[in-house]
């Protein structure tokens, strides 16, 4: 819980209003991106994404599995996501579920499209490897260590950094004489391929206070917000899912107004992720 | 199995008996605790964060004449190698917590902050052998880094035996061979144990040699934490410009 005085609250607001936040940033403006691949050797694929004092893990397991009988041609993905009582001592016990579900919720609303997995803005037809028979299975799990507002933004960015660090692993397929027969699945150690990634999309949060809206809040922000529309959009400006929190009601023409905003925001997101991408890329390997 | 090759003394990992693994520390990971330290022995990874001391939130919980000190442990679910889906509370959590509260609470300074509250969290990023110590070294930092008074610094390490050979800080591999297994937690400078664990039964005469390597595991733990937080310390004093 953010306690602040009447001082502070009138002090977001005004600044807000003038366009000239706490710390420095216009309405529009993220704080700066860390980004870290390769953090759990463990995992197929792994990031840490650090925004201002925000700071969450996202790792991503490929196991084999069976296809769903509904989409015999699909993998599946589920995402997980755990809020850790060090990010605040409210998420002790059960404390954090409430808001590990509605993260989880949000996020595979914005990756994993509608119930029939169509339109995902992960590529589910490429986790398949024999179609009905074998797929990939990949958990993406994510874990908040530090919170301090814009979790879902940072959440989203982590899981696009950490499929882009993601190996699969190359398998050979032995089908077997009847087609009925359980394919053999030989899983190599050594060769990965590369997610596709280029389809992932990424979520800008933009969170209303008073009258105007701003991106990326910090949790002082975020405490005086009266409703935070979160948009996933991709690389072509496509929007994959939408999710509305807080309790005020939104005018519709608004709404499609913040929609451009973050659609206009989300493509400057892309590349600032690129270029941190490609440089924890190049980090790693030295 | 063999995991002490006989003709090199070296373990399956290439560590001599009486080597530990690489530690590391950081302070300061968690920017919204009052006091936080990350803390790594190989390839176990854990975060502790300290909140407090601070208004006791549950009134029926204060204590009049020294402070209420509360843990919980909890273990990501990507941190072990076979991803699990764990529930919150489960009894080796519960265990490991309360362990780590009872270890803690011998080293603070409990009576110089009566009606207060200190919340230590503990997250397992990786595990892979000795989470309890690890979790121990990255809470002391942690109580460190928040200020809280304390005693003493109080480290942990662990050591075993097997193949006829006490080793020093167990990972997962020699951990899960069946082995004894001794946790000691100990108050570095006064030179007092606060924990002893022991799993398994190991001979008299063996088990003073054993705990004795722990105890030496300790004190190395001990010296490098006063490392950190001396380096921890002038930077701050850098930082304020002295």
């Amino acid at each position: 819980m953010v306690g602040l005085s009447t001082g502070e609250k009138r002090f977001i607001h005004g600044g807000i209003a003038q366009d000239l936040r706490s710390d420095g940033r216009k309405r529009l403006h993220f704080r700066p991106f860390c980004v870290e691949t390769g953090v759990i050797p463990q995992a197929n694929g792994s990031a840490r994404v650090r925004l201002g004092a925000t700071d969450v893990i996202v790792s991503i397991k490929a196991e084999l599995g069976k296809p769903s009988s509904f989409q015999p041609d699909k993998g599946k993905v589920a995402i997980f996501v755990d809020c850790s009582p060090t990010a605040a001592p409210e998420f002790e016990g059960r404390g954090g579920e409430e808001l590990s579900s509605e993260l989880s919720f949000a996020l595979e609303r914005c990756f994993l499209g509608g119930k029939t997995g169509a339109g995902a803005g992960i590529d589910l037809s490429s986790l398949i490897i024999v179609e009905g028979k074998v797929c990939w299975d990949l958990y993406i799990d994510g874990l908040v260590v530090s919170s301090d507002g814009n979790l879902l933004d940072a959440l989203a960015a982590a899981i696009k950094v950490a499929l882009s660090n993601t190996g699969i692993p190359k398998v050979n397929v032995d089908l077997g004489p009847s087609p009925d027969d359980q394919p053999e699945v030989d899983v190599s150690d050594e060769e990965f391929l590369q997610f596709d990634t280029s389809g992932v999309p990424v979520v800008v949060t933009l969170t209303k206070v008073g009258r105007h809206y701003i991106v990326d809040a910090t949790l002082e922000e975020e405490s005086q917000m009266s409703s935070a529309v979160s948009v996933s959009v991709n690389r072509h400006g496509h929007i994959c899912g939408l999710t509305k929190r807080g309790g005020a009601g939104l005018d519709p023409s608004v709404i499609l107004d913040m929609i451009s905003v973050a659609k206009h925001v989300s493509q400057n997101l892309i590349s600032v992720l690129d270029s941190e991408i490609a440089a924890a890329e190049a980090n790693a390997k030295e | 199995m063999e995991y002490v090759n006989p003709l090199t003394g070296f373990r399956l990992d290439g560590r001599r008996p009486n080597e530990m693994r690489q530690i590391r520390g950081e302070i300061g990971v968690v920017a919204k605790a009052d006091g936080s330290a990350l803390f790594e022995m190989g390839n176990t990874k854990v975060i502790a964060a300290v909140y407090g001391p601070r208004e006791v939130q549950n009134k029926g919980q204060q204590i009049n004449n020294r402070a209420l000190v509360r843990c919980e442990y909890s273990m990501a679910n990507f941190s072990t190698g076979d991803r699990r889906r764990r529930p919150k509370g489960d009894r080796r959590s519960t265990e490991i917590s309360l362990v780590i509260r009872q270890t803690m609470e011998a080293c603070i300074l409990t009576h110089l902050l009566p009606h207060s509250q200190i919340d230590i969290f503990v997250q397992v990023l990786q595990a892979d052998g000795g989470t309890r110590s690890a979790c121990i070294n990255a809470a002391t930092l942690a109580l460190a880094d928040a200020g809280i008074p304390m005693r003493d610094i109080v480290t942990s390490c662990s050591a075993g035996y097997l193949c006829s050979t006490p080793l020093l800080d167990l990972n997962y591999i020699e951990d899960s061979a069946g082995g004894p297994d001794v946790t000691v937690g100990m108050l570095a400078k006064m030179d007092k144990v606060t924990l002893l664990q022991m799993d398994a039964k190991l001979p008299m005469d063996i088990f003073e040699n054993v705990m004795q390597l722990a105890i030496e595991g300790c004190k190395a733990v001990a010296h490098y934490i006063r490392e950190v937080l001396l380096e921890h310390t002038k930077q701050l004093e850098c930082h304020r410009g002295a």
